[in-house]
Formats: structure tokens, sequence, C-alpha cells
């Protein structure tokens, strides 16, 4: 600890170098903190993919929905077990939205929907209570407790989607908070919330049609074989439809399709790897500044080895601060991510996005590692520098 | 032994050094030896590349003899290791150095104190033992200026503050008064004499300032690597 002020004197020496080696040092943490949460939130949504549950939506584009008449057609299709319409709310508490309370809202068809959802577990009292109230909703623990509803509470939503809108928000009641077996359904997400699509069909004046058919097929074997025949069956229609398994539906819901994880681990990659070359020359330009002082102090008295703990320290100390800098904008950024124009509504498809202790910490142990890594050879050449060589040549 | 029967604080005996420039070697020393008796003032004079600084470094600790032997307070410095050669250093040899070597983002009592970081002594005990350091040399006032708001002189003398304070029993000095002028260069040799005269410090100075070396009690001269009185 003795040493630490004299390690300090040294960060300070040049301020705008060691303020601009920890800025970015904390970039790098940050694009992979960004990275590695965005990665993880659509890893956990596919974690809950069922095999034996297949997407139907518009051949085009989701934002444009198709007809609810599809839903009795599907369901005569041979494989298939049950259907369920669902729809994208979109809705945002407050007035004037407030982004930041955002949580994933859709309208469904609450009897088909459960039965083909099984991990949204909920009492047979509180099934009956959502399926008998219009105005019910369902809602996970998580999002429950966010807000500190229970059955009974009283919500107002207003879509952001201009069909959706009607002048005035919705209402809706809680009539059950649905739990999770983690266990049994793992990946299931617990800030979700639910209502009748007969609510939103009803308040738009039959306006919203069907975003998406949730299917359910009787083999998961013929998932694949099922959807193409969906698909078949509506390829001369005025509105197509393309059928894909629920895994292929999330990653693709993203417009994320492909090795996302591949692509952006690359890009993590790439730029710590940028970040280590310009983290090391800066310490050998810092280190190769000080040969006298590493010489004078060598011929006090200082050992190779306590010399060499002082560049290390001094890069760890890079190190540390990038990382803490890191890991603050990137818990920042991640935040703010649903609020952002454009992007926020892909961020917002993901409710569980949240930097997890483990992303961080190996954000953290990256710019650790980073830091040392870059001190090490100015470290290991101040260990080797003979004191009459460098006061020779300085 | 040196003349009064005592050891000598230094004992230097057929010392070579041999520099080696890819197949080329350069003989540095050759064969040299030499005694300086306890709280003496040597000095060591001689051309560019006599060997001068090399014998001072090899007295000083930080360079090692291709033979012979340097025997300094009592240790013969070639028979320790890298560590133990440090440790050595930090107890027994104050060096000065001809360019000061500050440490420039330290202050004044910062650089004294620099040498007691490899001690035991608490905070509070190494910057009272740098003050007193900084009262010897006469800049006690300048304690928390920084080398660059300091003179020549002034970074010289804080600089041999540094060298004193961990109370060594040898100073060695290359060329201490070959970057200050005349009247600076007068008020350093006083002090380095006063160390001698007061403090009972053993001081080994190379310059080639002739006026510097009549300050000396002794006075050797080195041609190509070997004595000549």
């Amino acid at each position: 600890m003795k040493y630490l002020p004299y390690v300090l004197k040294h960060l300070r020496r040049n301020w705008i170098r060691t303020g601009s080696t920890v800025m970015a040092m904390a970039v790098c943490i940050f694009l992979f903190c960004t990275l590695q949460t965005i990665i993880a939130a659509v890893n956990y949504g596919l974690k809950s993919a069922s095999a034996s549950r297949l997407v139907t939506r518009h051949s085009v584009s989701l934002v444009y929905n198709m007809p609810l008449a599809y839903k009795e057609r599907i369901a005569q299709i041979p494989g298939v077990k049950r259907v369920a319409i669902s729809n994208w709310f979109g809705g945002v508490m407050g007035l004037p939205p407030d982004f930041t309370k955002f949580f994933a809202n859709f309208a469904v068809e609450p009897e088909d929907y459960l039965a083909i959802y099984p991990e949204y577990v909920l009492s047979d009292a509180e099934k009956q209570a959502f399926f008998a109230d219009r105005r019910g909703a369902i809602v996970g623990p998580e999002l429950a407790k966010r807000f500190g509803w229970s059955v009974g509470s009283t919500v107002q939503l207003e879509s952001t989607i201009p069909p959706y809108r009607i002048g005035r928000p919705f209402e809706f009641v809680i009539s059950g908070i649905y739990q999770v077996d983690e266990v049994r359904y793992p990946g299931t997400d617990g800030r979700l919330f639910f209502f009748h699509h007969k609510y939103l069909e009803e308040s738009t004046r039959n306006r919203a049609g069907a975003g998406t058919f949730s299917i359910e097929v009787n083999d998961p074997e013929r998932a694949a074989a099922v959807g193409k025949a969906i698909d078949a069956y509506f390829e001369n229609s005025d509105v197509r439809t393309k059928t894909e398994t629920e895994a292929a539906f999330r990653a693709g819901f993203v417009s994320l399709a492909g090795n996302l994880a591949l692509l952006l681990n690359g890009i993590g990659i790439a730029v710590t790897f940028t970040i280590l070359l310009v983290t090391a020359n800066t310490m050998s330009m810092a280190v190769r500044e000080r040969r006298t002082e590493i010489a004078v102090l060598k011929t006090l008295g200082f050992g190779s080895e306590l010399v060499m703990a002082l560049i290390l320290v001094e890069a760890l100390i890079l190190g540390v601060m990038g990382g803490g800098l890191g890991l603050v904008l990137g818990k920042a950024m991640i935040g703010v991510l649903p609020s952002l124009p454009l992007i926020g509504d892909v961020a917002r498809a993901f409710p569980n996005l949240g930097l997890s202790p483990l992303i961080a910490a190996t954000g953290f142990g990256i710019a650790v590692f980073l830091g040392l890594a870059a001190g090490l050879l100015p470290a290991l050449q101040a260990y080797r520098a003979r004191i009459t060589d460098t006061l020779r040549t300085v | 032994m040196s003349g009064n029967g005592k050891a000598p604080m230094v004992a230097v005996e057929g010392v070579k050094k041999v520099y080696r420039r890819d197949a080329e070697e350069v003989k540095v020393l050759d064969g040299l030896s030499l005694e300086v008796p306890e709280g003496d003032f040597v000095a060591l004079m001689g051309p560019s590349g006599s060997g001068k600084t090399t014998l001072l470094n090899l007295i000083a600790g930080i360079d090692r003899p291709t033979a012979g032997k340097v025997v300094v307070a009592g240790t013969d410095v070639a028979q320790l290791g890298e560590s133990e050669l440090a440790r050595w250093r930090s107890r027994n040899v104050g060096f000065i150095f001809q360019f000061y070597n500050l440490i420039p983002v330290l202050t004044a009592e910062e650089n004294v104190a620099l040498p007691l970081l490899l001690t035991s002594l608490s905070k509070k005990e190494r910057r009272e033992r740098a003050l007193t350091a900084l009262k010897v040399v006469g800049l006690a006032e300048r304690s928390q200026h920084y080398p660059r708001q300091l003179s020549g002189g002034q970074e010289q003398r804080v600089a041999i503050a540094r060298a004193i304070v961990a109370d060594p029993k040898v100073l060695v000095a290359d060329e201490p008064t070959g970057d200050l002028d005349s009247k600076s260069a007068e008020e350093i040799l006083a002090l380095m004499e006063t160390l001698n005269r007061d403090f009972g410090k053993t001081i080994v100075m190379v310059t080639h300032d002739p006026r510097a070396a009549q300050r000396a009690h002794t006075q050797h001269h080195l041609e190509k690597g070997v004595l000549s009185l």
C-alpha cells in the first residue's frame, strides 16, 4: 500500500493519456457488456422455445396482421393440435407514455393460448377468473413485483401501434399472477402481460386482425412439414403466411437471424484485441519515457521484481478504472436501450434485458486481464533493464 | 588493511571489466586495485573512456566485475545475487548522479523519502527523516516543491539528500558538479565536504573538474583502465 501514492502520481503525470487509455478500455467493456447482454437476452428467449410449437405470421412482415379467419383453416390442417391468436400490443403505461416502465404485453385467446403454453402456471381459480373477465389480464411474477400489482389491481395501457390506438388507454384488471417453473420450463419469462384478444378486437372495432398464430403440433418431429403445409395452404391467398418453429421465429423476430452470437462475439473480440494493442502501446510508451527513473529506482535499491510489480499495478489500476467505467456505461446503456427510438422497439422485445452479474464480472475480468496483459511486456522490459545500460543510453 | 589497521571501506582487488560488443571485447578495467579507507573523500579523474564511471558503478554495486573482487563495507558485492545486491545498495550506498535524476512527479520531500519506502519505517517516520535530510542540505523550506520548480543546484542538493537519507556508509558521486554553474558547483562541493567531515561519510567521486578534485583528500587518475597516482 505504501507504494500506491507513487503509482497514482505516475498515472496522474500524463492525465490525458491515462484518461484516454481508461476510456478506450471502458468502451471495450461497455461494448462487451452490451453485446453479451443482447446475446444472453436472445438465448434466454430461445431457450424457452418449444419444439412442438410453430408460429405463423404475415409473409411480408410482422407489421402486417392476418385475417382472424385463418385460425379455423390452420386448425384443419393435419398435424395441427391447437391454434391461438396472439398480437403484440406494444402498450405503455403513463400519459405521456413512460418507456422506462415498458414491458411486453400481448393480446391472446386465453383458453387456447394457455393450453399451448403450459409454462405460464395458474391455479384453476385464477384461470377461470381470467377467462370470465373480458378486461382481465394475467401477469408474470417479476412484473407484478416490479409494479407492486396483485390480483384485482387495475392497469392502464395505451398502445404505440396505430391500429390499436383508440383515443384512450385500455383498462385491465389483474385476474392472476402466473408462476414460473424454471425446472420444467427453463427460460420462461416472468415479466409478461397477457390479456383478451376479444377485448382488443371489440375496442378497435374489429381492426385488430391476427398478429401471429401460435400453433401446437401433434408430433414435434413433423413440425417442419406441418409448417410447410400451412404456408402452402395460403400460397394463393391475398395474405400469404410464413410459418417457422418458435425458436426460429424468436430469432427472426428481431431481424437477427443467422449466427448472431458469432457476429457479436466477433465484434467483441476484434474490439478487445484492438484495445489490447492500444493499451499495450500506451503502457510501453509510458515505461519507455521512464527508463531513467526505472534505472534510478534500481540504483536506490528497488529490486527488479518490485519495479516490475509497480508497473503491473499501474496497468492493473488502468484496467480496474476502465472496467469500472465500462460497466457503468454498459449498465446505463442497457437501461436506456428500450426507450431509444428505433432500436428501442427491438430492445423492448426482450423484457429480461439486463446486465447480469456473470456478464458484469466477465467484463470486469476482461478489463483487468487487458490491463495486466498490456502492462506485462513493459514490466518485463523494466525487470530486465540493466542499470548501467539504461543510464548510459539516456 | 589500511594504514590504521582497520579494514578499508572500499577494497578493489585485481578487478577486470570487459564489455562485449558483438564479437569484439572491450577491456575497460584491467586488473585494477584500489583501497579507500573509512571516512576518506576520494576523487577519480581521467579522460573519457578511462573507466572511471565503470569503477564507480562496481563500487556502488550496480555492475559486476568480469574478474577480481570488490569489497565495500565488508561485503564482497560480486558474490551477492540480484535481489540481495539491491537490498545491499539500499542500506550501504548513496548514489549522486550528474543529472540529479529526480522523479519529476514527486515533490522534493517525496523524492528524498523514496529510498525509505524500502524500509519498515512508518509514513510519519519517513517524512521526518526526509525533512531532516533536506535540512542538512539546506532545502527544508522547499520540501513541497517539484523538481521543475527548483534550480539545478537545488535539484542536486535534493539528490544528495536522497543519497544520505538512509544513512549509507558510502556515497558515490558521478560528476556531481558536471551540470552546474561554478557557484552551484561550489555549494555542492562544500556540502559534500561537510558530509565527509561532519557526518563521516566515505565519498568516492568521479570528476573531470580539477577544482572539484582538489576538494577531495585523495585523487586517483585512471588511464586506459589502470590507476596512475
